[in-house]
């Protein structure tokens, strides 16, 4: 397994190709990782688990206008509220993105199982973790505004 | 004579990212047919005339390796030749496909360039 800053590494590049290459949009690290996140507000959360000899989640928190600006320029088109486009391209970030967190930590396949991609979304509400577990949280700079990517491995 | 296509993802966000793909990297195919899981894409194999499958790996319901099983059970339909787009790039999947009869893999995220160069021979 890779060093847990070489993860960093590797979630910021893989963050920046697939907003540049599949988004269409240019985002930029802003700032140094985060310990923890403060409740979200007015968010949507995509994320996939993983499991097998690494445990643990990926998750992408967007604040509401945020999503709504990566899913217009996902998909060629302008929303302007929460809905199954935005839940969908938002899970599917988070699926690319976990599935590149697999690859990471494992080049074989069949020892990390990855989850479907889900989402939640709301008014206000907390992400944490129970478990004891490496963490990170990278915050990026997208043009409506900063977002961010949690990544959670079980020690 | 162009293809007819059927895309299989449970991401409609993917459906559509694939599709666009395809018509920025100039390829030349006819139809594009949609299907959400490995089930769905069996029944579309079985009802349209489609020339080729790009199949996600990670669905519900049936999963692009389960459809690659079932399809190859299907005398009518075991020959479409499936080529597999997905997150799902470890060397035994990909490698499991294979021996199924998938043609080729394609790593997401992809660039409309990558696809062309993919893709392109297979159009």
């Amino acid at each position: 397994m890779s060093s847990f800053t070489e993860i960093n590494n590797k979630i910021i590049e893989s963050t920046i190709e697939i907003f540049t290459g599949m988004v269409m949009m240019e985002v930029s690290v802003a700032g140094e990782p985060l310990l923890e996140m403060a409740a979200l507000k007015q968010s949507i959360t995509g994320m996939v688990g993983l499991a097998g000899i690494h445990r643990g989640v990926l998750a992408v928190h967007f604040p509401k206008q945020v999503a709504l600006d990566v899913t217009g320029s996902f998909l060629g088109m302008e929303v302007e509220e929460i809905n199954a486009d935005v839940q969908d391209a938002i899970g599917e970030i988070a699926n690319m993105l976990g599935g590149n967190l697999k690859t990471i930590l494992s080049d074989r396949g069949k020892d990390i199982q990855l989850s479907l991609p889900s989402t939640i979304s709301g008014d206000e509400y907390s992400f944490t973790s129970h478990a004891d577990v490496d963490q990170v949280i990278l915050p990026f700079q997208a043009p409506a505004g900063v977002f961010y990517v949690e990544v959670e491995l079980e020690r | 004579m162009a293809k007819n296509v059927l895309l299989v993802d449970d991401s409609s966000t993917m459906r559509k990212i694939i599709s666009r793909s395809l018509r920025q990297a100039g390829l030349d195919f006819g139809e594009i047919y949609e299907a959400g899981d490995g089930q769905e894409a069996l029944v579309m194999l079985e009802k349209e005339a489609i020339d080729i499958v790009l199949s996600d790996i990670n669905m519900p319901n049936m999963n692009g390796i389960e459809f690659l099983r079932e399809k190859n059970n299907r005398p009518g339909i075991k020959d479409i030749p499936v080529f597999m787009i997905s997150t799902e790039t470890g060397d035994d999947i990909i490698g499991e496909a294979k021996s199924l009869g998938a043609i080729g893999a394609l790593k997401k995220p992809f660039t409309p360039d990558k696809v062309n160069e993919v893709l392109g021979p297979l159009m």
